[in-house]
């Protein structure tokens, strides 16, 4: 018995993706415990997959053997340190966990996933204070990981503080200048932060950076529908009434033209032509929504 | 205080929500009437978030499309429903009593209703209603426990949070729902009614 070439590939696009679909990949369970040796290298990384999905999912009894043969198989790995540290945290008390990430710190500080989980521990416990500290050390020296800044624009975001959050994010842009969805997030962080200017100059640049492929005549899909909606939010309340920005942004001069062309963009999304197969749901309310003065 | 029953389409759909998205934060809104009593019925629930759920432009919008759905159904936003990305947490603040109390600014008697990640596998009643005093949001303690024989929150039948659980678990139904953040990526999700979802008496 083996998986088929569609299950592996839909499991790798998950690995790729960092994708955390636990239930669908735990159905695979069984024949993943059974072949994972015939799949070569990428065995190992199938079973820590599986591994990552039991914990989730419940199934502990699959989650330590795949452990077994993951610590097997590669004694004295960091790697296997980290779940290690995450099956403990499935059971253990948080001060135990703790405890071990610490004796592990001791001995490689420069870890910086088992740091991380450490951090998530420290967050989920309610220490958040502690949390942001060892978040920041870990950013001054490991600069460019993007995860750690987006955790930390996470952790302001949900204490309200946006403007840290922002600045956090602004790391991210610059590490990731080329991904629309962390531009997207700024934008929207931007919104909620009450910088409406700045909003609207990034929700523009989310779209410019999402349809940047996209032919003329087709209406936005995906990312671009949101930073659309963004864009039309955003410029409607300029217009309506002017707006202090926090960061200085300009609001830009043709701002009657962007709200038109976000109208009909908008429009453009639910109109009854487009779809191949199936019309669009909850027109109605989004036509009455742009239409609103 | 008034009475509030919670009908099995607005209960399954918070709980589908919950359900569907177990490791993230889900919020929507909940629609009802009021009952010549004065009691209040929350007819129905419309899921907005299960992403970026304490950022504000996609819930301002799909919060202003909700009402206008609701008016087209002649129901009216009567309150607020979220579940918390961990299981031990069933607190409201900052961000669902935020919008609670906008909810509230438009219908004075709002309520909200935080889902026991704890109490979501028992087949019990797997919500905590939360009611204002002032501006803070506190879990209503009443003289009867909520949901409970003579308590004023009330599910329109018992056996809800069992057939909500079965529902899940052997048919997957909530694999068929779709919020506003859905929506977003694919707009013929219906995230308004989501009928497809719901079982043919409900």
């Amino acid at each position: 018995m083996s998986l088929s070439h569609s299950a592996l590939e839909k499991l790798a696009t998950f690995r790729v993706n960092n994708t955390r679909a636990s239930q669908e990949t735990f159905q695979n369970a069984s024949t993943v415990l059974k072949s994972f040796k015939r799949l070569g290298d990428d065995g190992w990384a199938v079973l820590e997959q599986l591994f990552l999905a039991s914990v989730d999912v419940g199934r502990l009894d699959v989650a330590d053997e795949c452990l077994r043969q993951l610590g097997k198989q590669f004694p004295h790995s960091p790697r296997v340190d980290v779940l290690t540290g995450i099956r403990m945290e499935a059971t253990e008390s948080p001060d135990v966990v703790l405890e071990y990430y610490a004796q592990l710190l001791d001995a490689d500080s420069a870890n910086a996933a088992i740091w991380k989980r450490k951090i998530s521990v420290l967050r989920r416990t309610g220490k958040i204070e502690k949390a942001v500290e060892e978040l920041l050390q870990l950013l001054d020296t490991f600069y460019t990981d993007v995860e750690g800044w987006l955790e930390l624009a996470d952790i302001y975001t949900s204490c309200n503080q946006y403007i840290p959050a922002l600045q956090a994010l602004s790391h991210v842009l610059l590490l990731a200048a080329q991904n629309p969805f962390y531009q997207l997030q700024f934008a929207e962080t931007a919104y909620t932060a009450g910088d409406i200017p700045l909003a609207l100059k990034a929700f523009l640049v989310a779209v410019e950076m999402s349809e940047r492929d996209l032919s003329d005549k087709s209406p936005p899909v995906g990312i671009s529908v949101r930073a659309w909606l963004g864009v039309k939010l955003c410029s409607r309340r300029l217009l309506l009434n002017s707006s202090p920005s926090a960061s200085n942004t300009p609001v830009p001069k043709n701002l009657h033209l962007i709200e038109e062309l976000a109208t009909e963009r908008v429009l453009g999304v639910y109109s009854s032509k487009n779809s191949a197969s199936r019309a669009p749901e909850g027109r109605d309310v989004v036509v009455g929504w742009v239409g609103d003065r | 205080m008034s009475q509030y029953s919670v009908s099995a389409r607005a209960y399954l759909k918070l709980f589908f929500h919950a359900a569907k998205h177990p490791q993230s934060s889900v919020n929507g809104v909940l629609l009802g009437k009021e009952e010549p009593s004065g009691a209040i019925t929350i007819v129905d629930a419309v899921p907005l978030l299960h992403h970026w759920t304490s950022l504000s432009p996609m819930m301002e919008i799909g919060l202003d499309l909700a009402g206008r759905h609701a008016e087209s159904m002649g129901l009216t936003l009567v309150g607020y429903y979220q579940a918390c990305e961990r299981i031990d947490d069933t607190s409201l603040a900052p961000v669902g009593e935020r919008i609670a109390g906008k909810l509230r600014d438009g219908y004075k008697n709002a309520v909200a209703l935080v889902i026991d990640g704890e109490k979501i596998g028992s087949g019990e009643a797997a919500v905590i209603p939360y009611t204002p005093q002032g501006p803070i949001w506190r879990p209503y303690s009443g003289e009867s426990a909520a949901f409970g024989p003579g308590s004023i929150f009330q599910l329109s039948s018992a056996d809800l949070p069992q057939r909500a659980l079965s529902l899940v678990r052997e048919q997957e139904l909530h694999q068929k729902f779709g919020d506003f953040d859905d929506h977003l990526e694919d707009v013929t999700i219906d995230w308004l009614r989501n009928t497809a979802c719901m079982p043919s008496d409900v």
